[in-house]
């Protein structure tokens, strides 16, 4: 079968991927985003957009991706359930794969109370499984949900996300086996800090043998500041971050904390590039892109394969 | 039981402001079970907006009445020796109930003394929790009686999400991630197996409907 | 007579608080005319909104509920009880404009006499903040329209 997309050249061909998020704007204006995806070229093997992240409304995750294809990246298209029915979905998806779009991450979406717009209805028509299943069939047998015939199916490289610091943790793995049952070529997780859990959980998808099925990215956020880490550890749902991390952020005096951050996320990166199974890193540095770059260079990862 | 809550009383104050007999007519099957409409709730308003019209010089009178059902032509009949006596009902029915008085007696104002809330049960004394969503497609057996369309803010079918944490639901520390309660029962029923499947999407036009949804039944009618 | 005691007091109380209350009351009665009127209760926990705001209607400017000793509710909770029904009967007092603490709850002392007159005689011989009630007057009463 031939490629759909340059991530899953670089993933097929047993290559380390990198891939970083991209937020857009709260305006019409794309060249902020521009800016952003212009800085990550050549240090990831693609790039992900956020689709009305949190629940706040942004330029929208397929414009922004087509803008982001246009510049020659190979963008990551998120998609949520929150947003829209399946109508719409199974649109966006053609949509998506008309623009050559070839990425797509299926996801359930923060709740609405989260966002700019509480009073929104949460459509949740179908959930992330549901989704991945939609596109899958879409793709591989030609049909719509509602059993129709497409033209031309779409031609899409299908992710999910998996959070291995939720509960209940006994069940994470066999959910990741739904979701790899259900479609899913690749799997970017929640950021890792804890990394013996998170080698408690690889354990597990590997005891079910996913790690063969699946193409498994790991999440990494470098942390900007102690009152950043000290914030995700208590107010942001499905974080695992150990008080000793917390502490050596609280410990540095603030002028330096940045460095530290930056710090710990190589020191996390060194070892996820050890743990059996992970194929690669999932770079989520919001609002602080321009780090990127530093950090697949100190991690070793240059140059990008296949470049 | 279909619960709701009476409505604030500047809503209701400025709803009969035009009128000058006032009916308060309770229910005494969802709405009294939920302390909210039922024969106390009615006299515990009648007296409220009696004294309230003593105390700003206003003229009012207000009956009090408490049907069985206010969604049941022959319990709504009741009210008919009525209609010449007041101008106005104030019913603290639930929705239903309010719309199959206004039925009964279309030229009669009948106002809604309720915002009809949810579909639910008793938790304790004094405290009422939605279970149900009406979806016509029940499949409770499959989530070991806990419905993920009601308890689950996303209304996954293949959950839990990535922000359930603890046992609690990303949107409020208040509020049981459902499928965590799931997940719990089935293990505790050594049906874990049940997670395994991946559940396909939910025929929403069941609950949704083409216009309002009915149900008949040729053996029930007259 | 303080000005105050000739308002019209509503007492429901415990009848645990007086064996013989209903001799005692019946004296208070007599001494006070009707300026007081007596409910005795089986339990304090017994006490409905709907009695504490019918009271007010029917003419009462000051409406007391008398519970047991904390902690010595004879059915355990019905003191407590009896506060969660009058802060709600309160609410409903101030939806529509009626000063709430015209309903107050006392829990006498625990060392207090069993008898009723004299519970409540203390009680009564304090200053109160309010005058009668603007329900006889219909209107108003301090009270801006």
């Amino acid at each position: 079968m031939s490629r759909t997309s340059h991530l899953q050249e670089v993933l097929e061909g047993a290559h380390f991927a990198v891939t970083a998020e991209c937020g857009p704007p709260k305006g019409a204006d794309p060249q902020t985003l521009r800016e952003k995806a212009q800085a990550l070229k050549g240090y990831v093997d693609a790039v992900n957009v956020t689709d009305n992240q949190t629940a706040v409304v942004r330029l929208c995750s397929l414009a922004s991706c087509a803008i982001l294809k246009q510049m020659g990246l190979d963008p990551v298209l998120q998609m949520t359930t929150r947003d829209r029915n399946r109508i719409a979905l199974q649109s966006d998806l053609l949509g998506a794969s008309a623009l050559g779009i070839g990425n797509v991450l299926c996801l359930s979406g923060d709740h609405v109370s989260f966002g700019s717009e509480p009073q929104a209805l949460g459509v949740f028509d179908l959930d992330s499984v549901q989704l991945l299943y939609t596109a899958r069939l879409m793709r591989d047998q030609g049909k719509f949900l509602g059993g129709g015939v497409l033209s031309d199916p779409p031609r899409l490289f299908l992710g999910a996300v998996e959070n291995p610091f939720a509960d209940p943790l006994s069940f994470r793995a066999k959910r990741l086996a739904k979701k790899v049952a259900a479609g899913a070529q690749f799997i970017q997780t929640q950021c890792v800090y804890n990394l013996e859990r998170f080698e408690e959980w690889m354990k597990q998808v590997q005891d079910l043998g996913l790690q063969e099925k699946t193409h498994i990215l790991a999440g990494v956020t470098p942390l900007k500041s102690a009152r950043m880490a000290r914030y995700m550890k208590e107010r942001v749902a499905g974080m695992d971050l150990p008080d000793p991390l917390v502490q050596r952020m609280e410990r540095t005096p603030a002028p330096k904390q940045r460095e530290e951050g930056l710090r710990i996320a190589l020191e996390t990166i060194e070892a996820l590039k050890n743990i059996p199974g992970v194929r690669g890193i999932h770079i989520m540095a919001i609002e602080w892109e321009e780090v990127v770059p530093v950090l697949v260079e100190k991690s070793g990862l240059l140059p990008r394969p296949l470049t | 039981m279909i619960t709701g809550t009476r409505k604030p009383m500047e809503e209701i104050l400025s709803m009969i402001v035009p009128y000058k007999r006032i009916l308060v007519a309770g229910c005494g099957t969802c709405v009294a079970e939920c302390a909210s409409g039922g024969e106390k709730e009615v006299a515990l308003l009648a007296s409220q907006l009696r004294m309230h019209a003593k105390l700003k010089n206003i003229s009012l009178e207000v009956g009090e009445i408490t049907l069985d059902r206010q969604c049941v032509y022959e319990f709504i009949d009741q009210l008919t020796p009525f209609l010449e006596k007041y101008d106005a009902v104030l019913s603290l029915a639930c929705g239903a109930g309010v719309q199959a008085v206004a039925e009964v007696f279309p030229q009669w104002v009948i106002l809604p003394g309720l915002d009809t809330a949810f579909l639910g049960e008793t938790k304790q004394a004094g405290l009422w929790v939605e279970n149900c969503r009406g979806c016509g497609a029940c499949r409770l057996h499959m989530f070991a009686g806990i419905c993920p369309i009601t308890r689950c803010a996303k209304k996954l079918f293949n959950g839990p999400c990535g922000g359930s944490q603890a046992g609690r639901c990303e949107v409020s520390p208040e509020v049981a991630c459902a499928w965590y309660l799931i997940f719990q029962r089935l293990e505790s029923q050594g049906r874990l197996e049940c997670l395994e499947e991946i559940y396909p999407p939910c025929d929403w036009s069941r609950q949704q409907g083409i216009g309002p949804r009915r149900i008949q039944r040729e053996d029930q009618r007259a | 007579m303080e000005p105050h005691q000739r308002l019209q007091v509503a007492v429901f109380f415990c009848q645990q608080l007086d064996p013989q209350q209903d001799l005692h009351s019946r004296e208070l009665e007599h001494k006070w005319g009707s300026s007081v009127l007596f409910f005795p209760m089986h339990c304090s926990g017994r006490v409905e909104a709907l009695h504490l705001l019918k009271s007010l209607e029917e003419g009462a400017d000051r409406v007391l509920v008398l519970t047991c000793p904390e902690g010595r509710c004879r059915y355990r909770e019905g003191s407590l009880r009896a506060r969660k029904r009058l802060e709600y009967a309160r609410s409903l007092l101030e939806e529509i404009g009626l000063e709430p603490s015209r309903l107050e709850l006392r829990a006498p002392p625990a060392q207090s006499p069993r008898h009723i007159a004299r519970i409540l005689e203390p009680i009564l011989e304090e200053p109160w903040e309010h005058g009668p009630c603007a329900l006889k007057s219909g209107g108003a009463e301090g009270r801006n329209s």
